[in-house]
């Protein structure tokens, strides 16, 4: 349906030389995205799969670039060659056109081949992030909590805060929960994030390949001092603030070397390393000392509550004698060595992953009495 | 009800006798243009309102370690900031404001379906206002204008004012979306047929769905977010066997479709304001028209992609990631059309005129960082970062409110018989072009090196490897 055909022959003063303007200047875009290096505007990249991201944002930037140039282009060049003149009449008009098919099948065709082309390229390297990544690699923990991160390893008791130092060249396997709002754990270097929801576990799944020291940055706001979870933030008078903690990538000597400093430094006495086989003597459990380790160990991911009372793992409260308590290991009701027995071997499953006495660095004396204690709760 | 018995006495020639004094006619007006001016008024009142806390948003950010103000304040700051500029300025004045002085008017219609119901929702709205800003007083909420729980279960008493004030907008955005859908399809004039409506009533036809269909989940999330602040109903709370992610979902299933609900209208007025002063018909029209429904409709099914570090089942993200990147076709589209609207005109670069060619400019930007964040890859990195502010904020003042402006400065004479100042007109545009780019463009940069938002603090001067980053 043009109308006025005959006036639309002519496209205007120099629309061809500014349409190969143009398109040299995008030619030239695109190559300062592909050419220059990516750390003028992200932070050096620190682990895998951190390039294939620089990848996609090359693609899009180059072909965002080219659009951006062609749009802001035409503007301009339609404002300068077709704005009223002096000369014009008061009723001028411009060229009584009101649409043209053929243009407009090619500019809804190209970009839907664009976008065809994008959602090939973003989902190969999606599945590179998602699925390809090795399932099986050193298992840490990171926990948020209003306003700074700790870290938990296997065999290591208790939290470890400032550092979380992995070894290079090693998969990791990052599981995230949060024990109060919601936070997110970003390494801007890694280019992964992940929400740390109370109640859910987050898991990303990367390796580290660069050694070096990275910032750890929330962010998702979680109160008021959420900018001081940020380790490129200063504390007062220049000392570091509380929550400026890193993710350290040392070498595999290195890292060994800390991690037997921080299993010495985190171990104590009543905590000796524990056997995870055999069957623990419950006699003898002490009740009271069973509460000061729940406090310590558990109370992160268990509330002493009904079972429907989740923070990560289900509320605890009578799970020895409450008649609406899910049967535990084998189907029947729950008895003290079943619960043992889980504290001991760790549990995977519907209700989630708890890690095993060894991980949780629990003696059989502490599992009798965290068993002892639990049984107390009626 | 026959459409011929409307156009042959139906609602569409109930005539009301000309109110009498100040109050009714002013006032508790039941006429849509007077209802219209009433919302731009208000709606402007707010906007400087939410502008002057977005200076203090600034100014705290002038200096590295902040400093203005307490962390605590500035988070009341910029989540009030948010809130009033979502739901006190853009959806009002573009909706309820331009929506009710021009679509009746190009249709040739008489009024709206249901005027006593217009004037009911343009009565909540300054009420819900004062209610959100009241709550000043008690402590606003600090978890920005998306609440998170258990953030919000936590804020002091001001979360609850504002779920309730924000429910009553909600309500006045259904009302009227309602009462629009029945003015359109009940009330054109005749012969005004669906494909001659002006491409305005196209992008309202587009909108008022959203408004009467999303606001809904919006009103049960926040009603379920009220009941468990004040009466401890557990909707959220992990702890009690709430869901924090429920909000989530529910939040994002309303606020999606409402970046459509603050940017289609500007489109329609754009598609009215290009053709005017470039003295040719709008090129294109049934392809912007159906674009914008287009639009509305996928604009439902994208929600999770502001959910993609929230633990969403792998798979799930690629069906929204593919689905957004749809919507850039016609997005795509209407930006050529309007591009193209330019070609071969006699254009007067009125400052209305100005405004809505920037508009083209800027909302492409924002619309090209769409694209970028809708990448699931490349959102994990910057998801939650300055990168996003500055991608809304070309989509939302880029784009809504510059078309707010040029509409001002459009039909302003329609309002009043009155011309705008152009000299002062043109110092606006040229001034607001360089602070809103100047202001927005290095946030890009900003957040791909690690800028957190929000932030009390400007975090880049340290820390980074990045060589721009060590050179600032």
């Amino acid at each position: 349906m043009v109308e006025n055909r005959a006036a639309a022959v002519s496209l205007g003063r120099g629309f061809w030389t500014v349409t190969a303007v143009l398109a040299v200047l995008s030619v030239i875009g695109i190559y300062f995205c592909y050419a220059e290096p990516i750390d003028l505007i992200m932070p050096a990249v620190g682990a895998q799969p951190g390039e294939q991201v620089d990848t996609l944002l090359r693609f899009m930037m180059a072909s965002g670039t080219a659009l951006f140039i062609y749009v802001a282009g035409y503007l301009i060049y339609f404002s300068i060659v077709f704005r009223a003149k002096a000369t014009d009449g008061p009723d001028a008009v411009g060229i009584q056109i009101h649409d043209h098919n053929v243009l407009e099948f090619w500019w809804t065709l190209i970009p839907t081949l664009f976008v065809v082309l994008l959602s090939i390229l973003s989902v190969k390297i999606w599945y590179q992030i998602q699925v390809a990544q090795p399932a099986n690699g050193l298992v840490v923990e990171s926990l948020g909590h209003q306003w700074y991160f700790t870290f938990r390893y296997p065999q290591v008791n208790g939290e470890v805060t400032g550092e979380m130092h992995l070894p290079i060249n090693q998969p990791v396997v990052l599981n995230t929960t949060s024990s109060d709002v919601i936070h997110s754990f970003w390494v801007p270097a890694f280019r992964l994030k992940a929400d740390m929801i109370p109640g859910l576990i987050n898991t990303i799944r990367f390796t580290p390949t660069v050694i070096g020291r990275y910032p750890i940055i929330c962010t998702e706001f979680c109160g008021t001092d959420h900018g001081m979870m940020n380790a490129q933030v200063p504390g007062e008078n220049g000392k570091a603030n509380p929550g400026a903690e890193y993710v350290v990538v040392d070498s595999p000597a290195d890292f060994q070397k800390w991690y037997h400093a921080v299993q010495l430094k985190n171990a104590n006495a009543s905590n000796a390393l524990p056997s995870t086989s055999g069957t623990i003597s419950l006699a003898g459990g002490d009740a009271a000392a069973g509460q000061a380790l729940f406090q310590q160990k558990c109370s992160a991911c268990h509330a002493i509550g009904p079972f429907s009372q989740r923070i990560v793992g289900p509320g605890l409260k009578g799970v020895l004698d409450d008649p609406t308590h899910p049967k535990l290991v084998d189907g029947d009701a729950a008895t003290p060595a079943d619960v043992a027995t889980i504290l001991q071997k760790g549990f995977t499953g519907d209700l989630g992953h708890m890690p095993d006495a060894t991980q949780n660095g629990l003696s059989d004396k502490d599992i009798a009495n965290l068993v002892a204690y639990l049984a107390s709760l009626k | 009800m026959s459409a011929t018995a409307v156009h042959a006495g139906g609602i569409a020639d109930h005539i009301h006798a000309e109110p009498q004094g100040f109050v009714r006619r002013y006032i508790f007006s039941i006429d849509h243009k007077i209802i219209g001016i009433q919302y731009l008024i208000t709606g402007f009142v707010f906007l400087i309102l939410a502008g002057m806390l977005a200076e203090v948003i600034r100014t705290q950010l002038l200096h590295a370690n902040g400093g203005f103000v307490s962390p605590d304040v500035y988070n009341e700051v910029y989540s009030m900031h948010g809130s009033s500029m979502v739901w006190l300025v853009i959806i009002p004045l573009i909706t309820g404001g331009f929506g009710n002085v021009i679509m009746p008017l190009q249709i040739g219609a008489r009024d709206v379906a249901f005027p006593w119901l217009n004037m009911l929702s343009f009565w909540i709205f300054p009420v819900a206002g004062l209610m959100l800003f009241s709550s000043f007083l008690i402590g606003a909420p600090v978890a920005g204008w998306t609440e998170y729980p258990p953030m919000s279960l936590q804020a002091g008493p001001g979360t609850s004012m504002w779920a309730a004030a924000i429910f009553l907008v909600g309500v006045s955005s259904t009302l009227t979306g309602i009462n629009f859908v029945v003015t359109m399809f009940q009330m054109r004039a005749p012969g005004m047929t669906f494909t001659r409506m002006p491409l305005f009533c196209w992008a309202q036809l587009a909108t008022a769905p959203l408004l009467m269909i999303a606001t809904t989940a919006l009103a049960a999330a926040l009603a379920a977010l009220f009941m468990e602040r004040q009466f401890g109903v557990p909707f959220y709370d992990p702890t009690k066997g709430g869901s924090p992610v429920m909000w989530q979902h529910m939040f994002w299933f309303y606020s999606h479709p409402a970046v459509y609900i603050m940017v289609l209208p500007a489109f329609g007025m754009i598609s009215e304001i290009l053709p005017v002063f470039a003295r040719k018909p709008i090129f294109g029209y049934k392809m912007i028209a159906f674009s914008s429904m287009s639009i509305a409709l996928l604009g439902f099914m994208v929600w999770a992609h502001h959910m993609f570090t929230s633990g969403l089942a792998p798979f799930l993200q690629l069906p929204f990631m593919i689905l957004t990147f749809t919507i850039a076709i016609p997005t795509g589209v209407k930006i050529f059309s309007w591009t193209a609207t330019l070609w071969g005109g006699k254009i007067h670069f009125t400052t209305s005129m100005l405004f809505a060619v920037g508009f083209v400019g800027l909302f492409a930007l924002g619309g090209i960082t769409g694209i970028f964040l809708a990448a699931v890859p490349f959102d994990f990195h910057v998801h939650g970062t300055y990168f996003v502010i500055a991608h809304f904020h070309y989509v939302l003042v880029g784009g809504s409110l510059m078309g707010v402006f040029a509409g001002t400065y459009f039909w302003f004479p329609k309002m009043t018989g009155r011309l705008m100042n152009e000299t002062l007109g043109k110092w606006h545009f040229w001034i607001f072009m360089l602070g809103f780019n100047g202001t927005f463009l290095p946030q890009h940069w900003l957040g791909m090196l690690g800028m957190p938002c929000p932030s009390t603090i400007r975090s880049l001067h340290s820390g980074t490897t990045s060589r721009r980053s060590r050179r600032m």
